[in-house]
């Protein structure tokens, strides 16, 4: 079996086991042939959205993608900022934007896409009780995660950081950035090195830390996590 | 690959044994604590370990050559093939209850009647000046995360050991010249990667070289010799051994050697009762994965004979 079938027999084992609805928003950018069809014209978004389908499809439909062009919808590409396609959001009932995806979860990022696929259905967050506990003394925050999909220590600063998020009651956002995908990114937050991650674009932490260290990030400073 | 239903770790719950760690020694420990029927938990910072960002592994029996990417997938498909909980999470304190310890992190607290202490080591610094300024902008600690960013570029391996030869080697697939800066006479790699090491016209040996400083701008750009010598480069990446992390056993009153390694009989036990250790965070002068797991499995079978021994 090829590494990639690997990968796709795991989607579809795991996702089948979803038991709530969940919906999210894949942006691309569309073009229409002669004969009506519509197609993807941007470079990555054809294998990024049948990498996103197989998801789908393996849900018991419990996930549903929409597919947004974002030359068919203005109103939305404008209201959730969206700068450049494929992008995936996590979109809470409130409209707030919780999980940002400028990478493909495939790979070892299958893993915590997954994980945040089934915590944001409801299913039990082990770092909620903490997070809920300390909200008061955390402003609204992103959190951004440059990540490569050959890295073996992403997969568990995207998990951590996702968690996170959707624990956060809209005011914590995380944004998972694949660099190798995205060189204007990596470049700007000057990152040769990863995962790196960035809270609130002025903390930057190099390589993987334990979660503790994002909260005290989130927090500020080093104040004693209540608990 | 992972499993979504290993569920929530329960606070309320005494366990038989919490693992900590996350690397090879940890999750050979878990396998036959669950073999033991064992009330488990495995609570670790880095699934995989140290091994996970291994360029190649060569010497685990049965395997001929893998990436430790790959053979920290194929460690995750066997610990979830037995339904066995992982957490992402790192314990601060342990004390001694009545009949158990209680393990606290900033997010949970976990009551166990043993613990296996596999939790590993940290990579050593250099802890020159630059060097913080600078991670993640060209100073590295992982060629498998980071080499790719180095195309055609210059770099260089600070260290003398088999992993530093092995990461020179790694990033010589990528790199227009790798440097090996190394303080001592002769490298110690095994003599299998340093003949790799020879062979490759992309790698060259600088010995007796000790560098006192990382420069750049937005990112690293050179670095300074002990002489003073200026060594233009793009990348540093820093292989200088690693330290145990063994604080948490410490405050508890484990005792460690003089390199805080924790001290451990042929058993894996520790002086203190209920606690074992195993891997590169215990006292063992060789350190590999499969000796690591060898201990780990020792300790699993200890931590098993206290708990019947207590019931």
């Amino acid at each position: 079996m090829s590494s990639d079938d690997k990968y796709k027999e795991v989607i579809k084992r795991e996702m089948v086991k979803l038991t709530k609805p969940v919906k999210l928003k894949a942006f691309t950018s569309q073009g229409v042939e002669a004969d009506g069809r519509k197609i993807q014209t941007c470079m990555d978004c054809g294998q990024f959205m049948t990498l996103l389908r197989i998801y789908e499809e393996n849900s018991n439909g419990m996930v549903t993608i929409e597919e947004l062009s974002i030359d068919d919808n203005p109103e939305f590409t404008k209201r959730y900022d969206i700068q450049r396609v494929p992008t995936v959001l996590f979109i809470d009932d409130n409209g707030r934007e919780i999980i940002r995806y400028l990478a493909a979860p495939q790979g070892q990022e299958i893993q915590p896409f997954i994980q945040a696929v089934f915590a944001f259905a409801g299913a039990p967050n082990y770092y909620e009780a903490t997070i809920k506990n300390n909200l008061g003394r955390i402003e609204p925050s992103t959190i951004k995660v440059m990540i490569t999909n050959t890295c073996p220590y992403c997969p568990q600063m995207v998990s951590v950081a996702n968690l996170f998020a959707i624990a956060g009651e809209g005011k914590i956002r995380s944004v998972i950035v694949d660099i190798s995908a995205n060189l204007d990114i990596g470049q700007y937050y000057d990152a040769a090195g990863v995962p790196y991650t960035i809270v609130n674009d002025q903390k930057a932490i190099s390589g993987l830390v334990g979660p503790e260290v994002i909260l005290r990030a989130l927090i500020g400073g080093n104040i004693r996590v209540q608990y | 690959m992972f499993n979504i239903d290993q569920g929530m770790p329960d606070p309320d719950k005494l366990y038989d044994v919490i693992i900590l760690g996350g690397g090879p020694t940890a999750l050979g420990s878990a396998i036959y604590a669950a073999r033991f029927a064992m009330d488990l938990l495995v609570i670790g910072k880095t699934y995989g370990g140290l091994i996970a960002s291994t360029h190649v592994v060569e010497n685990y029996p049965g395997i001929t050559s893998v990436s430790g990417t790959e053979l920290m997938e194929m460690f995750r498909d066997h610990i979830n093939s037995l339904n066995i909980p992982y957490i992402t999470d790192k314990i601060n304190s342990i004390e001694k209850e009545e009949d158990h310890f209680l393990l606290k992190s900033v997010f949970m607290s976990f009551k166990a009647r043993s613990v296996i202490f596999a939790t590993g080591s940290e990579r050593k610094k250099l802890n020159i000046p630059g060097e913080d300024d600078y991670a993640g902008k060209g100073v590295s600690y992982c060629a498998t995360c980071d080499g790719p960013f180095f195309n055609d570029k210059v770099l260089a391996v600070i260290g003398g050991s088999d992993s530093a030869a092995k990461e020179a080697l790694f990033l010589a697939q990528h790199a227009k010249k790798v440097y090996i800066i190394y303080r001592g006479e002769e490298i110690r790699a095994e003599p299998i990667n340093k003949k790799r090491v020879d062979n490759n016209e992309k790698i060259e040996i600088i010995n007796n070289t000790n560098i006192t400083e990382i420069k750049g701008e937005e990112s690293v750009k050179a670095v300074i010799f002990e002489n003073g010598h200026k060594f233009i480069l793009d990348g540093v990446f820093i292989e200088i051994g690693s330290i145990p992390n063994s604080e948490v056993a410490k405050k508890i009153g484990v005792q460690v050697n003089e390199k805080n390694e924790i001290i451990i009989n042929r058993k894996s036990e520790t002086n203190i009762p209920g606690i074992y250790a195993a891997g590169d965070v215990a006292d063992a002068p060789f350190k590999q994965a499969i000796t690591g797991v060898a201990e780990g499995v020792i300790a699993s079978y200890s931590a098993f004979d206290y708990i019947k021994s207590k019931k």
